[in-house]
C-alpha cells in the first residue's frame, strides 16, 4: 500500500486538526501510463478512468477555453497544466462527476496581463482529492476561481488552493459555494500569499457553505501569508448560515425554514453553474442537480 | 466535578494518541535529570502526590517531540533545559547584569527604581505587599481567596481541592513544554470565588510580583464557582527580563454554572525569552471566559489560550493584539471547543508587523457533534507596516453538526497614506501619526482594559513604533 | 510687503498625468479668496497640493507662505505653520476618538502643552458654535459620520485649531439648508476670532452668501482662466463655466 501525501497546506498548523495535508492510498485512483493529452480552444474531454496529463495553453494575447468532465467509477488521476503567456485569457471548466475516487490537479502558471478563469464543480465524488496551484508571475496578472461542491452520503472532498502572488498588482478572486448532506466530509484549504515583491496585490477569498444533515463534518481552512506590504487581502467564510433577512423574506413568501435552506445551497451552487460557457456541459450537470428533486 | 474530569480527558486523549501515533523521532536528551526534580521537590516541601507528578512529567518530557509547526525554537538550548530552570541558589541576577536597552524601557515607562529591580529578576523584595495590602483586606472579606500557589498546598483548607485541579485541563501530556512546566513548575497564584460572589475590583497578578520562585515557570490556577464574577489581570507593560530566556507558564482557568471570568493579560517578556504559554479555560452551563490579550515582548511566542465550552450555553470571548516588531516571531491566536449545545464564540483580533517582525495569528474553532445550536464569529485584522515585515493567518473551522453558524473574517493591509496625510495636515509627524493609526487599531484591547493598563499600552506602543524597546 | 500665499507657476500631477499647469496665485492676510471652476478643474488637487498631499509630485514652480519657501515641506510642517485643509472627504480613524485627536493636533500647532480641562471648555465652545451635540467628541473620529457630520467635524477642527490660512474643499456640497447655515457660522466665527485667510473652493455658491469675498479665481483644465472680484462670481452663477472652457487652453 503505497501512501502518497497530497494537499499540503503552505503553512503547517496544530497537528491534532488533521488539516495539514491529505494522505491516500495511491493504487485507488488510478495506474497505469499516462495518457497526454493538448486541449485546443473550445476542446472537451471526458475521463472516467486512468491517469491523463492535461495541457490548456494560451498563446500571446490569445483566449482560449475548455471542459473537461470527469465521470465513472474507476479511480483516476489527472493533471492539468495551464499556461498563459503574455495577455492571454484562459478558461477552464471541469466537472467531477465521479462515483469513484479521483485525484485531480490544476497548475497555472499566469504571465503578464493575462487572466485564469476556474470553473469547478463537484456533484459526485466518492473520494476527490483536488489540487488548484495558481502562479500569478506575471504583473497584472489575474486568477479568478468559482467552485461549487454537493455533498451527499459518504461522499469526501479534500481541495487545498493556493494563489500565489508573485507579480506586482496582481488579482486573484476566489468563490466557493457548497451544499453537504448525509455524512458527507470536506475539507477546503485556500491560500493567498502574497509572495515579497508582490505590491499593488489583491486577493480576496471567500467560503459558503450549507450543511443540511447533522452527520456532516467541515474542515475550512482559508489562510492569508502576506510578505509585502502594499498588499490588500480578505477572505470570509460563512459555514451554516443565511441572512436573517433573507430567511425572513423567504418565509413572508410562504415557504418553511427547512426548505429556504436546501434552496438557498441550490440556487448558490447555481450561481456557479452559469458560469460555465458550454452548453451541453451545462445542460449536462443542470439535469443531474435537478435529477433529485421532488417539485418541479 | 468529576464529569467534567472525563470530558476533559476525552478531548486529551486524542491529542495523547495522536502524538504517539507520529513519534518516530528518538527521545531528545533534556539535561533534566530525575536528581534535579528532587531537588525542586524538597525545597518547596512537595507532597508526595505532586513529587510523583514532576517525576512523571520529567519522563513525559524526554519522550515528547516538539511540535512540527510553528517559529523555530533552535536559539533555546533543549539539551541542555537544566540551565533555564533556576532553583533558589540561581535566582539572583545582578543589576548591572541587566542590560541596558531594559534598563531604558523601565525609564520610559516611568517605572520605580524598585519595581525595576524585581521586574528584573534581581533579588530585591519589592514591597507590593504595600499596594496589595489595602486591597487584600476587601477581598478577604468577600471570601475569596487569592495567596500564592505553593502555600495554597500546604493549607489543608485548599491542598485537596488544588490536588483534584492541578494540571487536569493542560496534563503534561499536552504538549513538550506543558510537561516540563509540570516537572520543574514554581510560583504562581492561586484564586478562589465562592459561589454567588462578585468580586468588583480587579485582582492584578502584578501584587504579587515577587513572590516566591522566578515568574517563568509560574502556574497559575483559578476557580469560580456558580454565580460568581472576578476579573483577574496578568503582567503589566514593562519588560518581564529573565536572563534565563524562557518561560513555560500555565494558567488553568475553572468557571462554574452562570459565572463570568475576565482574564486580561498584557504580557511585555523582554527580547530574547522564549515564551511558551498554555491557558485553558474550561467553561460550564452559563459560564462565560472573556480573555483580554495584549502580547508585545519576547523573541518567540507560542500562545493561544484555549477555551473549552462544556455546558449549555457556555459563552467565550477573545480579544487580541499582537505587536511584533524586530526580531521577532510571535505566534498567538486562540482555540475554542463548542461542546455542548448552544454555546457561542467570539473572537477580536488584531496584529502589526514592523521592522522584520513575523506575526502569525492561529486559530481552531471546534463545534462538535453535541453541540447543536452554537454560533462563533471570529474576526482577524493583520496591519504591515513596511516590506521586510511577516503577517500570516492560519485559522481552522472544523464542523461537525449542521445545526451550527460559524462565520470568519479576516483581513490585511497597510496604513492607508490617505491616513497618514489627513493626521500631518493636523500637524502631526509622519512618525506621530503612524503610532496614532496603530493605537487606534489596538483600541480593541485598550478599551477592554482598566484605564492604568490601557495608557501603559498605549505608551507602549509608542514606544515599539518608535523602535525603542529593550 | 510679501503676501500670506504665494503660488508661482506651480506645475503638478500624479505618475500618468499632469493635473496643474504653471498656475499662480497670491493670497494676502485676512483676505477671502474663491476658487471656483467645472468639475475636473483641478480645484481639489491645488488645495492638496497646497497643503503637501503626497499623492501629487510638483514638477515645477514654488510655494511661498510667509515669504518662506514651503514647497518641499511635508505636510505637518505646513500645519504647523498656519495652514489648514479642511477635506472634502474625511477619512475615518477608528479607534481615535475626536477629541484625543483634536488635542493632539492642537498640542502640534501651538507647540504648547494643554491641559485637559481648558481644552476641553475650548472644544466644547466651539462644538455649541456649530451645534454639535456634545457626544461626537467621544466618538471615533469620522466613523459612522453622515456626509454632513463629516464636514461639520472638519470646521470644528479649523475652529479649534485658528489656522492663518484655511483652505476649505467643498465644504458646502452634500449639506442641506440649515447645514450651510451652522457651517458659514462656524466659518465666519473663525474669521472674526482670528483674522486669517480663506480659501473657498466650490461650485456653487451657497456658502459665499455670508462672505465678503476679496478675490475670485476661475480654474479650468489645471490652468487659471480668469480672476477677478466678487462680481466674477455673480458672473459665473449667471453665465455658468462654458466660456472658460472652450476659451481656456
Amino acid at each position: 500500500m503505497e501512501k502518497i501525501i497530497l494537499n499540503k497546506l503552505p503553512v503547517p498548523t496544530f497537528g491534532w486538526l488533521k488539516v495539514n495535508s491529505a494522505e491516500r492510498d495511491a493504487a485507488a485512483f488510478g495506474t497505469g501510463k499516462e495518457r497526454e493529452v493538448l486541449l485546443a480552444d473550445g476542446s472537451r474531454a471526458e475521463l472516467s478512468g486512468g491517469r491523463s496529463v492535461f495541457e490548456v495553453t494560451a498563446a500571446e494575447n490569445e483566449k482560449t477555453s475548455a471542459v473537461i468532465y470527469i465521470s465513472g467509477s474507476e479511480g483516476k488521476e489527472l493533471t492539468t497544466n495551464v499556461k498563459a503567456a503574455a495577455g492571454a485569457e484562459v478558461k477552464l471548466v471541469q466537472v467531477y462527476e465521479n462515483s469513484g475516487p479521483a485525484i485531480g490537479s490544476v497548475n497555472a502558471d499566469i504571465a503578464e496581463n493575462a487572466a485564469f478563469e476556474l470553473v469547478q464543480l463537484y456533484i459526485g465524488g466518492k473520494d476527490t482529492v483536488s489540487g488548484i496551484y495558481a502562479d500569478l508571475a506575471g504583473r497584472n496578472s489575474r486568477f479568478k476561481a468559482d467552485i461549487g461542491y454537493l455533498l451527499d452520503g459518504d461522499e469526501k472532498l479534500d481541495i487545498n488552493l493556493v494563489a500565489s502572488h508573485a507579480g506586482k498588482k496582481s488579482q486573484s478572486e476566489i468563490s466557493v459555494k457548497g451544499m453537504m448532506r448525509g455524512s458527507s466530509e470536506k475539507t477546503f484549504r485556500g491560500t493567498i500569499d502574497f509572495l515579497n515583491g508582490s505590491s499593488g496585490a489583491k486577493g480576496a477569498e471567500n467560503e459558503e457553505v450549507l450543511l443540511l444533515d447533522e452527520t456532516v463534518r467541515n474542515k475550512t481552512v482559508p489562510l492569508i501569508l502576506c510578505a509585502e506590504e502594499d498588499v490588500e487581502g480578505s477572505h470570509g467564510a460563512s459555514i451554516g448560515r443565511i441572512d436573517e433577512a433573507q430567511i425572513f423574506y423567504m418565509q413572508s413568501r410562504g415557504i418553511p425554514v427547512d426548505k429556504i435552506y436546501e434552496l438557498t445551497a441550490r440556487s448558490r451552487i447555481a450561481q456557479v453553474v452559469s458560469k460555465i460557457s458550454d452548453k451541453d456541459t451545462a445542460d449536462r450537470v443542470n439535469a443531474i442537480l435537478t435529477g433529485g428533486e421532488e417539485d418541479g | 466535578m468529576k464529569e467534567e474530569k472525563t470530558q476533559v480527558a476525552d478531548i486529551d486523549r486524542s491529542l495523547y494518541d495522536f502524538r504517539y501515533e507520529e513519534d518516530e523521532r528518538d527521545y531528545l536528551g533534556s539535561g533534566i535529570t530525575a536528581d534535579i526534580i528532587k531537588e525542586i521537590s524538597d525545597e518547596k516541601g512537595d507532597a508526595d502526590w505532586m513529587r510523583e507528578f514532576r517525576l512523571k512529567s520529567m519522563e513525559i518530557y524526554n519522550k515528547t517531540p516538539m511540535v512540527e509547526w510553528g517559529p523555530s525554537i533552535e536559539g533555546l538550548d533543549i539539551d541542555n533545559i537544566v540551565t533555564y530552570i533556576r532553583t533558589k541558589s540561581r535566582m539572583n541576577t545582578d543589576w548591572n547584569d541587566v542590560p541596558d536597552d531594559i534598563k531604558n524601557t523601565f525609564e520610559k515607562l516611568g517605572i520605580p527604581q524598585a519595581e525595576r529591580e524585581s521586574l528584573a529578576g534581581v533579588g530585591a523584595q519589592y514591597d507590593s505587599e504595600l499596594v496589595y495590602h489595602n486591597v487584600r483586606k476587601e477581598v478577604a472579606e468577600s471570601g475569596v481567596v487569592y495567596t500564592d500557589l505553593e502555600s495554597a498546598m500546604h493549607d489543608e483548607r485548599y491542598a485537596e481541592m488544588i490536588h483534584t485541579h492541578f494540571m487536569k485541563l493542560v496534563p503534561p501530556t499536552d504538549h513538550k513544554f506543558a510537561a516540563l512546566h509540570g516537572a520543574v513548575w514554581s510560583g504562581g497564584s492561586f484564586v478562589y470565588v465562592p459561589k454567588g460572589v462578585r468580586l468588583e475590583i480587579p485582582l492584578q497578578s502584578y501584587f504579587r510580583l515577587n513572590a516566591k520562585g522566578a515568574g517563568q515557570f509560574e502556574h497559575t490556577l483559578i476557580i469560580l464557582e456558580e454565580d460568581s464574577y472576578l476579573h483577574f489581570i496578568e503582567g503589566c507593560s514593562a519588560p518581564k527580563y529573565y536572563e534565563a530566556g524562557l518561560h513555560a507558564g500555565c494558567v488553568e482557568l475553572y468557571v462554574g454554572k452562570n459565572a463570568t471570568l475576565r482574564y486580561s493579560t498584557i504580557e511585555n517578556w523582554s527580547k530574547n525569552m522564549y515564551n511558551l504559554n498554555t491557558k485553558r479555560a474550561l467553561v460550564d452551563e452559563g459560564g462565560k471566559i472573556e480573555w483580554v490579550s495584549g502580547s508585545f515582548g519576547s523573541h518567540v511566542s507560542y500562545l493561544y489560550p484555549m477555551s473549552i465550552l462544556n455546558g449549555r450555553g457556555a459563552r467565550a470571548e477573545f480579544t487580541g493584539i499582537t505587536f511584533a516588531g524586530e526580531g521577532q516571531n510571535l505566534d498567538t491566536g486562540a482555540k475554542i471547543v463548542h461542546n455542548a449545545p448552544d454555546t457561542s464564540s467570539y473572537m477580536n483580533t488584531k496584529s502589526i508587523s514592523k521592522s522584520g517582525g513575523i506575526s502569525t495569528f492561529r486559530s481552531a474553532v471546534t463545534v462538535n457533534e453535541k453541540a447543536a445550536g452554537s454560533k462563533s464569529a471570529v474576526s482577524c485584522e493583520s496591519l504591515m507596516l513596511d516590506r521586510i515585515s511577516r503577517s500570516d493567518t492560519i485559522p481552522v473551522m472544523d464542523i461537525r453538526t449542521d445545526k451550527a453558524d460559524v462565520g470568519h473574517e479576516a483581513k490585511i493591509g497597510r496604513i492607508s497614506d490617505e491616513t497618514v496625510f489627513y493626521l500631518m495636515s493636523r500637524g502631526l509627524s509622519e512618525e506621530e501619526a503612524k503610532a496614532m493609526i496603530v493605537r487606534g487599531f489596538a483600541d480593541n484591547v485598550s478599551k477592554e482594559l482598566p484605564l492604568e493598563y490601557a495608557v501603559e499600552m498605549n505608551n507602549l506602543i509608542g514606544l515599539e513604533m518608535k523602535g525603542s524597546i529593550g | 510687503m510679501s503676501q500670506l500665499l504665494e503660488i508661482k507657476d506651480l506645475t503638478a500631477g500624479v505618475e500618468e498625468k499632469e493635473l496643474l499647469h504653471s498656475v499662480s496665485l497670491t493670497v494676502g492676510a485676512g483676505e477671502t479668496h474663491v476658487l471656483m471652476g467645472p468639475n475636473g478643474a483641478g480645484k481639489s488637487t491645488l488645495g492638496s497640493v497646497i497643503m503637501g498631499s503626497p499623492e501629487y509630485a510638483v514638477s515645477g514652480g514654488r510655494l511661498f507662505f510667509e515669504g518662506e519657501d514651503i514647497t518641499d515641506d511635508s505636510a505637518d510642517k505646513r500645519a504647523k505653520r498656519g495652514i489648514f485643509l479642511s477635506f472634502q472627504n474625511p477619512v475615518e480613524i477608528a479607534g481615535v476618538t475626536l477629541s484625543e485627536f483634536l488635542r493632539n493636533a492642537l498640542e502640534q500647532v501651538t507647540g504648547k502643552h494643554l491641559k485637559l480641562w481648558d481644552f476641553k471648555k475650548k472644544l466644547r465652545s466651539c462644538m455649541e458654535i456649530l451645534g454639535m451635540d456634545a457626544s461626537y467628541a467621544d466618538r471615533d473620529l469620522n466613523v459612522g459620520f453622515s456626509g454632513g457630520e463629516k464636514k461639520k467635524a472638519e470646521i470644528l477642527q479649523l475652529l479649534v485649531l485658528e489656522p492663518k490660512l484655511a483652505i476649505l474643499d467643498e465644504t458646502d456640497s452634500g449639506l442641506d439648508v440649515d447645514a450651510v447655515k451652522t457651517v458659514s457660522a462656524g466659518i465666519d466665527e473663525y474669521k472674526k476670532r482670528t483674522g486669517g485667510s480663506l480659501i473657498v473652493i466650490t461650485h456653487n455658491t451657497k456658502i459665499l452668501e455670508a462672505l465678503r469675498v476679496d478675490k475670485t479665481h476661475i480654474l479650468a483644465a489645471g490652468q487659471i482662466a480668469a480672476e477677478g472680484g466678487a462680481e466674477l462670481v455673480d458672473e459665473v452663477i449667471t453665465n455658468g463655466f462654458e466660456k472658460y472652457i472652450k476659451g481656456g487652453k
